[in-house]
């Protein structure tokens, strides 16, 4: 994001008083294994779900906090995004869905082998939660899960 | 997501993260993460740009060469844009005082052939998320028109779990990916300002959506009011 001060005094002011689940500190899993030789994840907070999947809907309680599946072979024109806020500027996304999803850059750098390969799933929440329990409390530890029977080693996450 | 961060790492993943606002990684402080200067939207600096895009996820997969945490590293070079006209900003057609009369319908219908060279060209489209096909998008357009008069509009195609007013969101979302991608199918040099500015300030079909946003938001229901949040401001 542009820096703070750039930004119009509403957008400054309503960022600055985001409710965030604040720490002091880290979890720390350091990588086992090379770059190279490990597995990929992309999980992304830009709302996105296959065509055909349900669009995220916020009339259910917790509709916000739930997830999608992207199998990593899953065709980009079939992706669509139904995220929930108008405070981004999707003309980016509408050219090149690896603005946030980048999916087709994944495949890349496993063809080059600076990672081992992509991993069979990525995942995609709904982003800018203003109550993000849910989403720490069940949907993340179940997709944490997801991606460890998945053999993951490291996860990519992307805003939008 | 800097949450998710937290909650992999704590499960024994290994994570990186992409950050846009600095002051909330700082403050929820995820493993790993790579602040970067960019706007909302463009995570990765630059659309159809896989150089930069490159550059950007390198420097983030740097960052597991750390030994200790939490690591919050600055991305130094700017892309993209530093913001967006939203509909307020700019006089909508609906108020500009221009004579011409409004006509969604009639626009769609102007627009499709930009609309399908668009398809044609990128082989995606962003529309999809009512389910309705863009040829179809008049009955959109009718029940949006009668959705910004009062509550009683619907339409056959929403699916019962779908409340009306999320489902007039959904299609909202898909006639502006419609009328964005035939814009910049018709006009490929015009920059982001140019195209938001041309959506809100001069077509029929975001003079009325902003016509719902203000019937909304003059409601008493914190839940229609929220829509409204969400259509344009």
């Amino acid at each position: 994001m542009p820096r703070l001060e750039v930004l119009s005094e509403v957008q400054r002011r309503m960022l600055e008083f985001f409710p965030c689940m604040e720490s002091d500190e880290s979890p720390w899993s350091p990588l086992g294994k090379p770059l190279a030789e490990s597995i990929v994840a992309i999980v992304t907070t830009a709302g996105l779900h296959l065509r055909d999947d349900k669009p995220f809907n916020r009339d259910h309680p917790g509709g916000e906090s739930t997830y999608r599946i992207l199998p990593s072979d899953a065709d980009t024109a079939d992706i669509v995004q139904s995220h929930f806020s108008i405070g981004f500027d999707r003309t980016a996304i509408y050219r090149d869905i690896n603005i946030t999803y980048p999916i087709d850059r994944m495949r890349d750098l496993a063809e080059q082998r600076v990672i081992g390969s992509l991993a069979p799933n990525n995942y995609s929440f709904m982003g800018a939660l203003r109550d993000c329990t849910v989403v720490a409390e069940q949907t993340g530890p179940e997709v944490a899960q997801r991606l460890r029977d998945e053999g993951v080693d490291l996860v990519f996450l992307t805003p939008t | 997501m800097s949450v998710l961060a937290r909650v992999f790492e704590t499960a024994g993943l290994t994570t990186v993260a992409v950050a846009l606002v600095r002051e909330h990684a700082e403050r929820v402080k995820p493993p790993r993460a790579l602040w970067v200067p960019f706007y909302f939207g463009y995570a990765l600096g630059k659309p159809d740009d896989p150089k930069f895009q490159h550059e950007v996820i390198s420097a983030a997969l740097d960052l597991v060469k750390a030994t200790a945490g939490p690591v919050l590293a600055d991305y130094p070079d700017d892309a993209g844009p530093v913001g967006m006209p939203q509909a307020s900003d700019v006089a909508t057609a609906a108020t500009n005082g221009e004579a011409k009369p409004l006509d969604a319908a009639g626009e769609i219908t102007a627009l499709r052939g930009y609309y399908e060279r668009w398809q044609e060209q990128r082989g995606r489209t962003a529309v999809g998320i009512t389910g309705i096909p863009q040829r179809r998008f008049r009955g959109i357009i009718r029940f949006l028109e009668a959705y910004a008069a009062s509550d009683d509009a619907d339409m056959d195609e929403r699916p019962d779990d779908v409340s009306i007013p999320q489902f007039a969101r959904y299609c909202a979302d898909d006639l502006k990916a419609f009328c964005y991608e035939a814009r910049m199918a018709q006009r490929p040099d015009d920059d982001e300002t140019e195209i938001h500015s041309w959506f809100w300030g001069e077509t029929a079909v975001g003079a009325l959506i902003d016509s719902i946003t203000q019937r909304l938001t003059a409601t008493d229901d914190p839940k229609l009011q929220a829509t409204a949040y969400g259509l344009s401001r």
